[in-house]
Order: structure tokens, then C-alpha cells, then sequence
């Protein structure tokens, strides 16, 4: 506990130096998020000549110590313990709060995910320092070392970039989905240490009963969602969307008040209260694209708005437009879309067909 | 003596009346009214239950912000709460993630005895979620973060935590701080009766030298980090090419012609 004093920047920020990130596990295997902060950390790292330095909390980590080393970082650093077998706050907070006293990194990254949003927040105190939440872009000021954070806000409708001039590390939550997984390169070589430790007993009060473990659907990967609303005016509607999705490899989305009226899960909603998306395609299926919608799906690169209105909201967004009943529109494209296929794999029966 | 509770709220512009400007893509903010952070409602409610049960419990909302957040707090009083308290002082403008954690932990040192503490998973207007998690730092406590349902039973908070790969149930001793996601339940609303006494009972305002942190330790002052830019996304322009039914094959060739659908 840091007790209720301010945020005190350190006296020599040039002792400072590299790049650490937290590797997020889920039920004994490194999370895609974390895997993620590798890309964006070694960029950040390697532009100053420093090193990227991942650490791992957990029992069972041996494997995944050297599996995060072939992923990309130069150093891996393990703190194993049977208490942190799992995610809490206060030991998982209190380890990352240790070892960066201990290493002084210049910078220090996180997943934005739930648990690591959890967490961030109380590394950010304990090392009286700042954190900027949620970031989309990443980037480091080569001579000053200060680290660029960039976030959407407003609704998604700005980006700003926010600095942490004085405090060390200077802390930032990355946004999921957004930075690459890099490729593992076997054999790659890295520093590795394993540590045991212990933690105090009076910081394993929280006790995790029980885990129900849910598939839930992630959207902020995909790169080709087709998205549902009102208009599709029935719950059946969505099946022919799932059909679709099939036929190009893509996710099925939906607007909020679908979800409400439980025509398709939670996990299908876009939006402010929903999944923020940018895939490269994405299809507006009768939805009208209120600010709460298109708050969530604006940054895709391709926006496909099928909508019986021609003057529905969506369109002022919409790279293609169609104004049609999406009853029509939709098994013509699906029709059209086999045809293609068909026709890529053997062109010339098709032509002479 | 009952439990005692604090629900931590914040007042941003209502979503709904926000419309994005379609030519900026920037929020025009000036039209809408001020509301509870929506997963502040269902910390609120979150609250609420909990009091239902125990009735003995004193529930207390407060808020740092301006003078007009006072609005929020008697909405909170009408539903039920028993006292709405605001931190209110020119020293706390422009304050990042760190000081508000810190002006709101010793809001709550200063309340004293306090059981339990609810707040948002996080406001639409910062959306950090960063600020629930600082309070109980800074109070040294356990917390349980995007919780959909909470309860008390045999002198321990249980929780449920909506994770990405699965609901996590957690116990923990009082005191303890719970972050409630948005829709977690319904809140309930407020009655005519309770509004009007609400408005009869009043809030209390506290300032800087209520809760004895030094002024260049809130606020912008106090903050590790500054916004150096902000600059409109408004990266694409979008042009709005119509296709009509029968031209699907059309359409098909175009997206896979500039390299959209990979067929
Ligand atoms: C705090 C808050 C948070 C919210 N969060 C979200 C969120 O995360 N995500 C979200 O989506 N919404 C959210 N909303 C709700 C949002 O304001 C809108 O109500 C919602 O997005 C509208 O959904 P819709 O477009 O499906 O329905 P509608 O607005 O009813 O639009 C239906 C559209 O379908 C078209 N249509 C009808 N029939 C056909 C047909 N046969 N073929 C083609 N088109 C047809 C109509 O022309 C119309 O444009 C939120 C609201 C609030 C207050
Ligand atoms: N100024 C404030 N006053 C009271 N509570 C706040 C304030 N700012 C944030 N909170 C609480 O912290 C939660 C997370 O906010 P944020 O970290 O801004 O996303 C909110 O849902 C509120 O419960």
C-alpha cells in the first residue's frame, strides 16, 4: 500500500532503460493480448537500442518462458510460485511493482484486457507513476525516449496522444486486437531466468471459488464481420448473416438492440457498450448507425451499408451503399460470392458453362 | 452497526444526445445533458441490493467534479441512497487517472469505516477503468474488477467477474472495492416522493482542505500525464458507391478486384 501520497517522478530518469510487458496467461497458456505487446514492445525497444523484457507470473511456466523468447523477446523473466497460479490482484500487482523497482524500465506495457486493466491501474500507483489506458498506436520519441501514447476518445472520433514527461515507467494499457501476434521463430535466441518466490500471506486474502470457463466470440480480430440489426426484423434473420459470414470467413456482429431482444448473444454486440471493431470489411445489415453503433465499428477499413433507407445514418460512413430489403440483397450476394469462388478455382469451366 | 457502503459516480454528457458530426467525426458534446456514467447506475443498484437486504446499511455516493455533478447526486439519493457527497474544489480541474484515484481514496479515509466501495468498470467519457482499481490501491484493499453480480453472505463479499474466457467467482474480506460492468442489472428508478426528498435533505460539499491532500498533489498539478494532442480521425473518406439487387456480381468483382474479399 502506497498510502495517500502523490505521484513522485524519480531524480534520474536516465536510469531508465528499456521496454517491459506483461505476457497475460489464461488457463496456462500466454494469451493472445500479451503476445501482442511483443510486436509493439520490440519496435518501441529495439528504435533505442534497448531491450524488450517480458514477464511471466505463474506455477507452470517453464514452457512458456522459452515460447515467449521465440516469440520476440530478448529477455524472459519468470516469477514462479504456486499462489500465483492464477490471476489476483494483489500479488500479481505487488511481483510487476517489485521487479520494475528492481529493473527500472523506461517503459512498461500492458494488455487492456480486464484482467490487465485490473492490474495496470494498481502497478501505476505503487509506482507513483502514469498510465494511459487503451491505446491503439505506439510509438517512442527517439531522442527524449518518451513514450507516445495515442488512445481514441470522445467516442472514438479523436486521438490523443498523452505523455508521461517525469514519472518512470511511463506506463500504457494496449488495446487488444489492434498490434500484431509476431511469428515464433524456434530456436531464436534470448536471456531467460526463472525465479521462485513466495508471497506474503497477508496478501492472499482474495479467494478465486470457482471459474466457469465460456467460449466467448471475439470480434476485435476479425477482419470480416457482418453485422445485423432491427432491420432484419426477426431472429431467424441472422442465419442467413451466419451464412454469409461463412462464405468469406467472417464473424456475424450485431447492433444492441438485437442483443436485447436476445435474438443473438452479447458477445455479437458493436458498439460504445459493445466490441469496438475494425475489420477490413464490414457489413451494416438493416442497421440504422446511431452514434452508439457507430462508435464501435467507424474505423473499419470498409464499410458495406445494406439498408432500405436511403437516407439511414449508416450511409454517411459507407463506402458502398445498398438500398435494398436486405431479404433480397443478401442471398444475391452470397449466390454471387459462390459464383466468384467457382469461377477462381476453375475459370475456364466456368466460361465455357 | 450496519454495513456502510460508498458508491463512487461520475456525471458525463448523455451518449444518447451526443451525435457524432458527420463531417468532423468530432462529438458535439454542447447539446446534451448530463447523466450518470451509465456502469455507475449499476454500481448504484449494485448498492442498492445489498441495502435491500440489510436494510441497516448506509449507502453514500460521492463524485469529484463541478458544482452542477450535485444533480447526479440527488438523482442517486432519489433511488434510494442515503447521502450524496461532493469533492468539489478548482484545485481538482484536469485531473488524470492518479490524483482522481488519490482525491477519491481520501474522500473515503476521511468518510471512515468504510465496508465496501463500488464504482463503473469505467466512464464513457475517459473510459480508463483505471480509476476503481487506483482507489483501492491507494487504500490498500482488494477489489474485484467488472463484476455482474455481488452479495454478501456469512461476513465475506463474493463477486462474479465477467472475464473474457469465463466468469470468475471471488470472496474476500471486507473492506473491498467492486467495479460493476454496464448492464449488470437494471437500476431501478427514482419516485417522485424520493426525488422531492432528496432535494429537501441537500448534499454535502467538501473541497481540498476537507480531506487534507496538498494542492499541488490534485488536479492538473498533481497528474503524471498531459494530453499534448488530439487530432480528429477522420482519416478515410468514405465514398458512399451504390450498387442495386441484380448487380451483386458486380459488387463481388469490385471487392475482390481491389484486394477487400479474399475469395
Ligand atoms: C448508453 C447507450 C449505449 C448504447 N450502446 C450501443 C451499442 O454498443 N451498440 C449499438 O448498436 N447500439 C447501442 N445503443 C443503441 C443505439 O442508440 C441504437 O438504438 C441502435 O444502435 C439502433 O439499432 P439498429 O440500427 O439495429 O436499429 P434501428 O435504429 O431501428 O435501425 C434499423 C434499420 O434497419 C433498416 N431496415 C428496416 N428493414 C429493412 C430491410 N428489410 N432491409 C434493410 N434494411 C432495413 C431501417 O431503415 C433502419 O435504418 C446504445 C444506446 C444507449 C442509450
Ligand atoms: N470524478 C469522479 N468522481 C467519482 N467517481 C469517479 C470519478 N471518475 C471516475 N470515477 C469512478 O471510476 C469509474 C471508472 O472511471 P474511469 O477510470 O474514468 O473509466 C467510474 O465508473 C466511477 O465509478
Amino acid at each position: 500500500m502506497v498510502g495517500l501520497v502523490n505521484a513522485e517522478p524519480p531524480e534520474k530518469l536516465e536510469e531508465y532503460k528499456n521496454v517491459l510487458i506483461f505476457l497475460e496467461t489464461r488457463q496456462g497458456k500466454l494469451a493472445k493480448p500479451g503476445l501482442e505487446m511483443i510486436s509493439v514492445g520490440s519496435a518501441i525497444a529495439h528504435k533505442v537500442n534497448e531491450e524488450l523484457i517480458g514477464v511471466i507470473l505463474g506455477n507452470d511456466i517453464d514452457d512458456l518462458v522459452q515460447e515467449a523468447g521465440e516469440y520476440g523477446c530478448d529477455r524472459v523473466i519468470g516469477l514462479k510460485s504456486k499462489e500465483l497460479k492464477d490471476f489476483r490482484t494483489i500479488p500479481y500487482s505487488v511481483c510487476m511493482a517489485d521487479l520494475i523497482a528492481e529493473l527500472k524500465p523506461n517503459i512498461a506495457l500492458i494488455p487492456a484486457t480486464r484482467n490487465g486493466r485490473d492490474l495496470a491501474s494498481r502497478i501505476a500507483v505503487k509506482s507513483k507513476t502514469g498510465v494511459t489506458a487503451d491505446c491503439t498506436e505506439l510509438d517512442i520519441d527517439p531522442t527524449e525516449r518518451i513514450l507516445m501514447a495515442r488512445r481514441p476518445t470522445y467516442g472514438e472520433s479523436t486521438l490523443a496522444e498523452i505523455l508521461c514527461k517525469k514519472h518512470r515507467p511511463q506506463m500504457a494499457t494496449a488495446r487488444p486486437g489492434i498490434f500484431s501476434v509476431p511469428e515464433k521463430v524456434p530456436g531464436r535466441k534470448f536471456q531467460s531466468e526463472i525465479r521462485k518466490t513466495t508471497v506474503k500471506k497477508e496478501n492472499l486474502k482474495k479467494e478465486i471459488v470457482s471459474f466457469k470457463p465460456k467460449s466467448t466470440l471475439d470480434l476485435t480480430s476479425s477482419k470480416i464481420i457482418v453485422s445485423g440489426g432491427l432491420g432484419l426484423g426477426k431472429p431467424s434473420g441472422f442465419e442467413m448473416l451466419e451464412k454469409l459470414a461463412a462464405e468469406i470467413d467472417g464473424k456475424v456482429g450485431a447492433s444492441r438492440p438485437t442483443v436485447d431482444m436476445g435474438w443473438i448473444g452479447r458477445d455479437h454486440q458493436v458498439g460504445q457498450t459493445g466490441q469496438s471493431v475494425r475489420p477490413d470489411i464490414y457489413f451494416a445489415c438493416g442497421i440504422s448507425g446511431k452514434a452508439q453503433h457507430i462508435m464501435g465499428m467507424r474505423l473499419s477499413k470498409n464499410i458495406v451499408s445494406i439498408n432500405t433507407d436511403p437516407e439511414a445514418e449508416i450511409n454517411s460512413i459507407s463506402d458502398y451503399i445498398i438500398t435494398e430489403d436486405l431479404y433480397k440483397v443478401i442471398p444475391e450476394l452470397i449466390e454471387a460470392i459462390k459464383k466468384k469462388k467457382g469461377g477462381a478455382i476453375a475459370p475456364a469451366a466456368a466460361k465455357s458453362a | 452497526m450496519g454495513l456502510k457502503i460508498v458508491v463512487m459516480i461520475k456525471q458525463v454528457p448523455d451518449s444518447q444526445e451526443v451525435v457524432i458530426d458527420p463531417v468532423t467525426f468530432t462529438l458535439n458534446r454542447s447539446a446534451a445533458r448530463n447523466v450518470i456514467n451509465p456502469a455507475d447506475e449499476n454500481a448504484i443498484e449494485a448498492a442498492l441490493r445489498i441495502k435491500d437486504k440489510l436494510p441497516d446499511t448506509h449507502i453514500t455516493v460521492i463524485t469529484m467534479g463541478p458544482p452542477f455533478a450535485e444533480t447526479a447526486l440527488l438523482d442517486a439519493m432519489a433511488r434510494g441512497v442515503d447521502d450524496g457527497l461532493l469533492v468539489s474544489d478548482r484545485a481538482f480541474a484536469g485531473a488524470d487517472t492518479y490524483p482522481t484515484g488519490l482525491t477519491l481514496a481520501a474522500t473515503i479515509t476521511k468518510i471512515g469505516d468504510v465496508d465496501m466501495i463500488f464504482a463503473g468498470e469505467e466512464s464513457t467519457d475517459s473510459s480508463t477503468g483505471h480509476v476503481g482499481p487506483g482507489v483501492a490501491e491507494f487504500l490498500g484493499i482488494e477489489q474485484a474488477s467488472y463484476t455482474s453480480n455481488s452479495w454478501i453472505e456469512d461476513g465475506y463479499v463474493y463477486a462474479e467477474r465477467e472475464l473474457e474466457d469465463g466468469i470468475e467467482t471471488v470472496k474476500m474480506k471486507p473492506p473491498s472495492l467492486i467495479t460493476v460492468v454496464t448492464n449488470a442489472n437494471v437500476p431501478r428508478n427514482a419516485t417522485l416522493r424520493m426525488k422531492i426528498d432528496a432535494i429537501r435533505k441537500g448534499i454535502k460539499t467538501w473541497t481540498l482542505a476537507d480531506i487534507e491532500l496538498k494542492p499541488e498533489w490534485v488536479g492538473l498539478k498533481g497528474s503524471p500525464t498531459v494530453v499534448k494532442s488530439m487530432r480528429t480521425m477522420n482519416e478515410k473518406k468514405r465514398e458512399g458507391k451504390k450498387f442495386k439487387a441484380g448487380e451483386m456480381d458486380k459488387f463481388v468483382d469490385e471487392l475482390v478486384s481491389k484486394g477487400i474479399l479474399k475469395l
